[in-house]
């Protein structure tokens, strides 16, 4: 009797089977998801030759774009990236990644809009992955101790670019 | 009264169930109402047995059997937790180089930077990191235990994509349906029906040549049945279509890994290989197995030694 009871209660245990929370439920993504986290870094190519990354530029803020030739809004943005490169030199690093182009196209690219700052070759696209770039371009602030401030996507006004650095350099 | 066979048999029978989640983990048997069941039968048989087994009613030793029994029990409760109560197998895939959090597990999955050489010997890992703790590294067909989950890497095809415009220009590629917008490493997270076939299928698109295409995986296995013979049948292959932005057609051709093809007015290559995705799979607490293992093979091994008493008594007896 006392077995019979003991099984039917285990029984009825089984039968209500509990659903636990999905370990592989993913946070919402866009660059914006990454504010707060380290900013990932990988050495590439510039269009002048030299090698440069996020992590070599670590002390100061950084403001990274990623872009590309044939991407509409970039090109929009080129020039009043410059523009900003320009006013906040010394303050902010600039660093344009083109994303899986060919150096050439880059470089000849930049040259013809006049860009000054330095652009790097991202053939593989990591800086677009690591990202979470949702489209281009993708603007991404990093702060001086190497952790992401905010992540933005689409074309920015110098308006909007000044707005986005000025908590990264207000912070010590 | 269960007899010390039955008793023997229902610990032994729920260890072995239990340790099944740890040496074949993921299975989704685990998590089904009938392993549950068998578990909670072969528990009640062993929790029912040990008040009898401690005060000798079945058997000599009963002492160490019934710490082999409350061992099981234990064991057992752990197991029908972590089957009941434990989430299903998850299977996150990632790109490579991103990070996706896990909230579940309190880390963040760190999937391992791919170039293409990277994806053709299918040997990229997963980190995963918690805050203030160690770095977990799995990579290979190992599992690692992580306190209630079993983590292992299972490969998925792979393919990463290069292409290049009519002056020989390197192009960018995206992926405008998938989580991963600038990638050119493909993981084929759906599949498609074609005849006989059950394929795997991404896509991507150039936009600097205003392309997008279509790509079908085929392992070799699929290659050897395809309803034309193929030259290459040592690499998977892609078949590949394009179209231009307004949807029209622009071709379709068969790419084999490691070769390069011209479709559309763009020539592409695939090196078609290997990427990992995490599973997670619930199991039984790493410290229900620490103690319970010991205790049960203890008690089993001790419950089984000649009694010394019976010894002595027999002894004597032959003298």
């Amino acid at each position: 009797m006392r077995t019979g009871v003991v099984i039917a209660v285990l029984a009825a245990l089984c039968a209500g089977c509990y659903n636990a929370p999905d370990p592989g439920a993913a946070a919402p993504g866009g660059p914006d998801a990454l504010a707060g986290a380290p900013a990932q870094s990988f050495a590439l190519p510039r269009t002048d030759g030299r090698i440069d990354s996020i992590a070599r530029h670590r002390g100061s803020v950084v403001l990274v774009n990623l872009w590309a030739t044939w991407c509409t809004p970039c090109r929009e943005e080129l020039p009043d990236l410059e523009r900003f490169a320009r006013a906040y030199a010394g303050r902010v690093v600039v660093l344009g990644i083109d994303q899986g182009e060919s150096a050439s196209t880059a470089a000849q690219f930049a040259r013809t809009l006049g860009v000054t700052y330095p652009i790097l070759v991202d053939l593989d696209e990591q800086y677009g992955r690591a990202y979470q770039g949702l489209g281009l371009p993708t603007t991404v602030i990093i702060d001086r101790k190497g952790r992401v401030v905010r992540g933005i996507d689409g074309a920015m006004t110098v308006a909007q670019m000044r707005a986005a650095v000025a908590p990264a350099l207000a912070a010590q | 009264m269960i007899s010390r066979a039955t008793a023997l048999w229902a610990a032994g029978g729920g260890v072995a169930l239990v340790l099944a989640q740890d040496v074949v983990p993921g299975a989704a048997l685990y998590h089904t109402w009938q392993y549950a069941l068998a578990v909670a039968v072969v528990l009640t048989i062993a929790a029912l047995a040990i008040v009898p087994a401690w005060r000798g009613r079945i058997g000599a030793r009963g002492r160490w059997l019934a710490v082999a029994l409350a061992a099981a029990a234990a064991l057992d409760v752990a197991g029908l937790a972590s089957g009941l109560l434990g989430p299903d197998t998850a299977r996150i895939i990632g790109d490579p180089g991103t990070v996706t959090p896990i909230p579940a597990l309190g880390a963040a999955a760190f999937f391992g930077a791919a170039d293409a050489d990277t994806i053709a010997r299918g040997n990229a890992g997963v980190v995963l990191r918690r805050r203030g703790a160690a770095a977990l590294r799995i990579a290979g067909a190992g599992h690692r235990l992580d306190g209630e989950s079993i983590l292992g890497l299972d490969a998925r095809p792979a393919a990463f994509i290069d292409a290049w415009g009519a002056r020989g220009e390197h192009l960018t590629i995206t992926q405008p349906a998938n989580a991963s917008f600038l990638s050119p490493v493909l993981l084929f997270r759906q599949r498609q029906r074609i005849g006989e076939f059950d394929v795997p299928i991404d896509g991507f698109a150039t936009p600097g040549r205003a392309r997008v295409f279509r790509a079908l995986y085929f392992s070799v296995h699929d290659l050897a049945n395809f309803h034309r013979p193929v030259a290459d049948l040592s690499h998977p292959a892609l078949v590949l279509s394009v179209a231009d932005d307004s949807g029209r057609p622009g071709g379709i051709v068969l790419l084999p890994s490691g070769q390069t093809v011209t479709i559309g007015g763009v020539r592409v290559r695939a090196t078609i290989g290997s990427y990992p995705a995490l599973s997670i799979a619930s199991a039984p607490p790493v410290w229900a197995l620490a103690l319970g293992l010991p205790l049960f093979a203890l008690g089993i091994a001790a419950g089984f030694m000649p009694s010394r008493r019976k010894a002595a008594v027999v002894q004597p007896a032959g003298v």
